[in-house]
């Protein structure tokens, strides 16, 4: 939102600088994001009369003005056509700056002396305000000598506020006007444009009567229509043109300029319907049927829907409400007369509309954060009065109204207790003058409480606590309040598991190498594509958006392991070579016959790098169970218990895919990628691992075992098996047959190749045996591992 | 001198030769084998004593016994000697370059956002408030209904959500959290909550996701001062160092009154027009805040007749940024890995 700080000084005697004013809006809740000087270089424009005008003596297309600034009179060249005896003019005399900070001097033209230059608008730094092409004409009555670019008001400096949305009465000159009212207790209003002007009620010429306004939709509860005859073509006066510029709107016409300065002034929009075009005396603000089309002034159609509202004459559509006017019935060059709409429309039916169609005019930007509704004949009286100023329009008629309005008289009790609560103060009394600065009125009073009435501008004030936020915001809440800590806050909060967790197994994995990364929970359709999802995986089902920005973020994560490949692509291709770890703590959204769940997953992924060579051989290079390593890290720290078993994953390779599973229940995988996979990504090898937190955060509570008292007594048995039979299998087999007396079996050999027999290998395991209350003796243990060897032999181990 | 005598000392100074030359442990052994070996010259002479007369058997046992003894040391000594030099050499023959580098693994790299959502969570749970967490897919009703923001509000124009088809949403803001602990642990109540949150901005320089965390105190009569101070507490302890503060007036639904907290700029305090971190302000806006509106008390099914409190938000990428100096916010999310191992030494 602009603000002239001129406009400001018109409208209010502030006893503050600039520089104040925007240092105690910024504190108080109206942010003010720059302060913009437009015409900053500027200098040393006066106004001059042309005395006389005559052709160049040599060259035709240049006129010698003689011009008059009350100093003296002094030659000037110049190009321009529009010019004539009488015209005041700017002129910039040489050592003047323009608006670009060209500095001008006396200049031969073909032996004429020009002494500095006459100015057009875009020399003065305003292309916008021009009129005509040539030099800018100041307002005949202009005295000569003038300083330009006070007069033009090209000295102004342009505040760009930011306004919070529950804050739409400050979408004015008017409402900012207000609260710097409010902000400075020694500010006094010169001009207060809120101030119902009577129009003299003149009634309605016949031919231009009208039958009637009727509301039949609630979103517009009141609709004011007035009239304007008589209308002349032309500009606005130059130092409108140059307020609209100045705070971001194009000069159009006289009749177009009074409504936009009027919506800049009082925060009401209004719009023009050409009374030659309006296809009825007549009209009608309904909902729009599903269906029905309006071609805007912009040149646009638009389907409408039933929630969008619409203003109708004779059963056409002729505006779409608070949004932008119909084509139909815009006004042009030629309208003579006008009917004026300032109407109030309800803020979302407005706000829905605009953002369907994606139309963010001026007018719906207001309606939607709320117009007060006491303003809309005010502001067609006060366009009136600028239309008349100007002489470019009769407009003194009767402003007919529709109304179902309901104002109703809100009123907010303050109460000390509550002052003191929040805000450490119990003067109610200074609450009270700040309150009724901001234009609340005091209605009833005791000792501890004060009630208020609210003004129509404020509806964001309905309760006792928004009363407390004005007193806070303008009393300020850097000074007038101490920081302290409530008492409370010195015990301890409890983290919580979750976070312990993650907490945890971040630590653990960025020291075992790994790289953390937070990806979006996002997932592309090419990465189910990617991982070979069939349709059946709950993973190839992911929940998808109604609105995504894109179709890579279209669906939400059934996996990490995208994120992460993505990531380690996008580094290799951009010419990383190194063996790399990564890994993620995050949330999956997991698609169920009802609904959804949210489940916290950690996965890891590392990448074998595309130069394999390492300084201490090949032994150092990540393969499947040195990501087997880290997960057992991670378990053996949380107390869980991990099960691995062969199995498959349609992104795992076929001979290297663990399923893991926590009491017996499927927990995540370990894999490396499939072939095809790593060489889709230019990627190998790939080996990764995802892992469900949940068992992590219920794991078996940490026991420690009395240590045994006599030594264990050792056996080795080695064996040939088919390659098919696991060596986990393997160990629970001997485990069985070891019985109570057998405490630890330990794989220390696996070999296959010379010597093996045609699809076997050779295991070796090392067997603890141990009693805990006596020494076993060499005979015991040889009669159970005897049993043991027996008992392989009969399930088809070969033993050596 | 006895002829036994005599012969001690030419065995002793041949052995005292021989024992000086010798250079390594086997040559030692050999000169053990010469002399105390089973025909060595010791050995050989202690047999000759039964051949002397009774009466000088003592002294001339004695007398060689001595000898073996000196013998005996002079051996272990030399030996000792020999076992270090011996040692020392073969260890110095297996030299390693101990500038190779470690086998295996480095240390991986931290992500930024990530650390500092666990620092602010320990800074916060030493000042009472407990980790709350809450889900990302949420429903209207907690994400705005029950934060004060019904349909009509315009303050649903500041937050572009995405939705589902039905008609749930990806949290705006780790707010919704408030209302779901409030139900769950009633007043009073301290919670912090860390997240992601979700908002449907295309603009480029935004990123759809980014990390939040939310604050929440409810007791009874609390004030505005306390809210400074324990926010005041907070960045003092994110940045290592006391900040100046600067609350303006600002607003949210959910939040009434509503304050937003800037701090001195970390980078320049202030003292830089040409600062490109607060663009010469000296102040960088880093927390929304405010006391709870009443309404959304109520809406916890706590009864704020009784009780109040206040609630912050702070954006953690953005305070990471500032902590870390970091330049990009996007690619904290896009997996960079050379950047993030490039924050090692964090
Ligand atoms: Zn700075």
């Amino acid at each position: 939102m602009l603000i002239s700080w001129n406009l400001l000084n018109e409208l209010l005697e502030i006893p503050a600088t600039l520089e104040e004013v925007v240092e105690r809006l910024t504190l108080t809740g109206c942010e003010v994001e720059s302060v913009d000087y437009p015409c900053e270089r500027l200098s040393g424009v006066l106004s001059a009369r042309i005395e006389e005008l005559s052709p160049h003596p040599a060259r035709k297309e240049l006129f010698v003005a003689t011009v008059d600034d009350g100093a003296g009179r002094e030659l000037v060249i110049t190009a321009a056509p529009n010019l004539s005896i009488g015209d005041v003019v700017p002129w910039g005399r040489p050592g003047t700056a323009l608006a670009d900070g060209t500095v001008l001097g006396v200049r031969d033209f073909d032996g004429v002396r020009s002494c500095g230059m006459l100015l057009s608008a875009e020399e003065l730094g305003v292309p916008e305000i021009a009129d005509e092409f040539g030099i800018l004409k100041l307002p005949a009555d202009t005295l000569p000598g003038e300083d330009v670019k006070r007069l033009l008001g090209l000295d102004d400096a342009v505040l760009d506020l930011s306004i919070t949305p529950n804050r739409g009465d400050l979408l004015s000159m008017l409402g900012v006007a207000r609260e710097v009212f409010a902000l400075f207790p020694g500010a006094v209003w010169r001009k207060n444009p809120a101030e119902a002007r009577p129009g003299d009620g003149a009634s309605w010429p016949d031919d231009l009567e009208f039958r009637g306004i009727s509301l039949e939709d609630d979103g517009c509860p009141l609709y004011c229509m007035g009239l304007v005859t008589g209308l002349k073509r032309g500009p606005s006066p130059v130092r409108i043109r140059v307020l609209l510029t100045l705070l971001g709107m194009r000069p159009i016409s006289a009749m177009v300029d009074a409504t936009n300065f009027a919506m800049l002034m009082l925060g009401q929009p209004t719009h023009a319907f050409d009374a030659a075009y309006l296809p009825a005396r007549e009209i009608t603000v309904r909902s729009a049927r599903p269906g029905e089309e309006i071609r805007t002034l912009d040149g646009k159609d638009h389907r409408l829907e039933s929630e969008d509202m619409l203003i109708t004459s004779g059963g056409v559509a002729v505006a779409i409400a608070g949004v932008m006017g119909g084509e139909n019935s815009e006004i042009l060059d030629t309208t003579e007369n006008v009917y004026l709409e300032a109407a109030n429309f309800d803020a979302l039916r407005v706000s829905r509309s605009s953002r369907r169609m994606g139309i963010p005019s001026e007018a719906s930007y207001r309606f939607s954060r709320i117009v007060d509704a006491r303003i809309a004949e005010t502001t067609l009286e006060y366009i009136f009065s600028l239309l008349e100023e100007w002489g470019v329009a009769r407009a003194g008629y009767r402003v007919l109204s529709a109304s179902n309005l309901f104002l109703e008289n809100r009123v907010v009790a303050l109460t000390r207790t509550k002052l003191k609560r929040i805000l450490l103060t119990d003067d109610i009394e200074d609450a009270s003058a700040i309150l009724s600065r901001l234009g609340l009125t005091e209605v009833a009073s005791s000792e501890d409480a004060k009630s208020f009435s609210i003004p129509s501008w404020r509806p964001d004030i309905s309760i006792e606590e928004d009363l407390i936020e004005e007193v806070g915001r303008i009393r300020g809440y850097n000074e007038t309040l101490p920081s302290r800590l409530p008492g409370s806050l010195h015990e301890h909060g409890d983290i919580g598991r979750t976070t312990r967790l993650k907490r945890d197994i971040r630590g653990a994995l960025i020291s075992r190498g790994y790289v953390e990364l937070v990806n979006y929970s996002f997932l592309s359709p090419s990465f189910v594509e990617l991982l070979r999802l069939p349709g059946d995986d709950q993973r190839a089902r992911p929940l998808q958006l109604a609105n995504p920005l894109s179709a890579e973020q279209s669906m939400m994560r059934t996996t990490l392991l995208p994120g992460l490949l993505r990531s380690v692509g996008l580094a290799v291709a951009s010419g990383w070579k190194d063996p790399v770890r990564v890994f993620e703590l995050g949330r999956v959204f997991l698609p169920l016959e009802e609904g959804h769940e949210e489940v916290e997953r950690v996965c890891g992924l590392a990448y074998g790098g595309r130069d394999p060579r390492l300084p201490h051989g090949p032994s150092d290079a990540d393969d499947l169970f040195t990501l087997k390593g880290d997960i057992q890290s991670l378990a053996e720290a949380h107390g869980v218990r991990i099960e691995y078993a062969q199995g498959e994953e349609p992104f795992g390779h076929r001979g290297q895919t663990a399923r893991l599973l926590c009491g017996g229940k499927p927990a995540g995988y370990l894999l490396r990628l499939k072939p095809s996979i790593e060489r889709e990504l230019d990627c190998s090898p790939l080996f990764a691992f995802e892992l469900d937190l949940a068992p992590f955060e219920d794991p078996e509570p940490l026991r420690f075992r009395e240590p045994d008292p006599f030594p264990p007594v050792y056996r080795d048995i080695s064996m040939f098996v088919p390659v098919e039979v696991s060596a986990g299998e393997v160990a629970d087999r001997i485990r069985r047959l070891g019985g109570s007396m057998l405490r630890e079996v330990g794989l220390f050999d696996v070999y296959s190749g010379k010597g093996a027999p045609e699809g076997k290998r050779g295991l070796a395991f090392s067997l603890a045996y141990r009693l805990c209350d006596r020494t076993l003796t060499d005979e015991e243990v040889d009669s159970v591992n005897a049993a043991v060897r027996k008992g392989l032999a009969a399930s088809g181990c070969e033993l050596r | 001198m006895t002829s036994i005598q005599a012969e001690l000392g030419i065995i002793e100074r041949d052995f005292t030769e021989q024992v000086s030359a010798a250079s390594s442990s086997e040559e030692l052994q050999q000169v053990k084998v010469a002399f105390l070996g089973k025909k060595g010259a010791v050995t050989l002479i202690l047999k000759k004593l039964g051949s002397l007369p009774p009466e000088t058997r003592p002294a001339a046992g004695q007398a060689v016994n001595s000898l073996r003894d000196r013998i005996e040391a002079v051996i272990e000594d030399k030996r000792a000697r020999l076992d270090e030099i011996e040692s020392e050499a073969a260890e110095r023959s297996s030299m390693v370059d101990v500038t190779l580098p470690h086998r295996g693994r480095s240390g991986g790299g931290v992500h930024p956002v990530a650390q500092l959502t666990h620092d602010v969570i320990e800074i916060l749970a030493g000042l009472g408030f407990s980790v709350a967490l809450g889900p990302e897919i949420e429903e209207d009703f907690y994400n705005f209904e029950a934060l004060n923001i019904p349909q009509s509000h315009p303050a649903r124009d500041m937050q572009d959500t995405f939705y589902f088809p039905d008609g749930s949403l990806l949290r705006t803001h780790t707010s919704p959290v408030q209302v779901r602990s409030m139900l769950r642990h009633g007043a009073p109540i301290r919670i912090v909550c860390p997240g992601r949150v979700y908002r449907r901005d295309s603009d480029p320089t935004h990123s759809p996701m980014f990390n939040q965390l939310e604050g929440l105190l409810v007791d009874r009569d609390i004030s505005v001062a306390d809210m400074k101070g324990c926010l005041e507490t907070l960045m003092a302890a994110i940045f290592s160092r006391p900040l100046k503060a600067r609350y303006r007036a600002s607003y949210f639904p959910f939040t009434e009154p509503s304050i937003e907290l800037d701090i001195e700029c970390v980078e320049c305090s202030g003292k830089n027009p040409a600062c490109r971190i607060c663009k010469g302000t000296g102040w960088l806006e880093v927390a929304g805040m405010g006391m709870v509106h009443p309404n959304v008390i109520r809406y916890g099914g706590i009864d704020p007749s009784i009780y109040n409190g206040f609630a912050w938000g702070i954006g953690l990428d953005r305070i990471a940024m500032l902590k870390y100096g970091l330049t990009d916010l996007r690619i904290l999310f896009e997996g960079n890995v050379p950047y993030l191992l490039s924050g090692r030494s964090l």
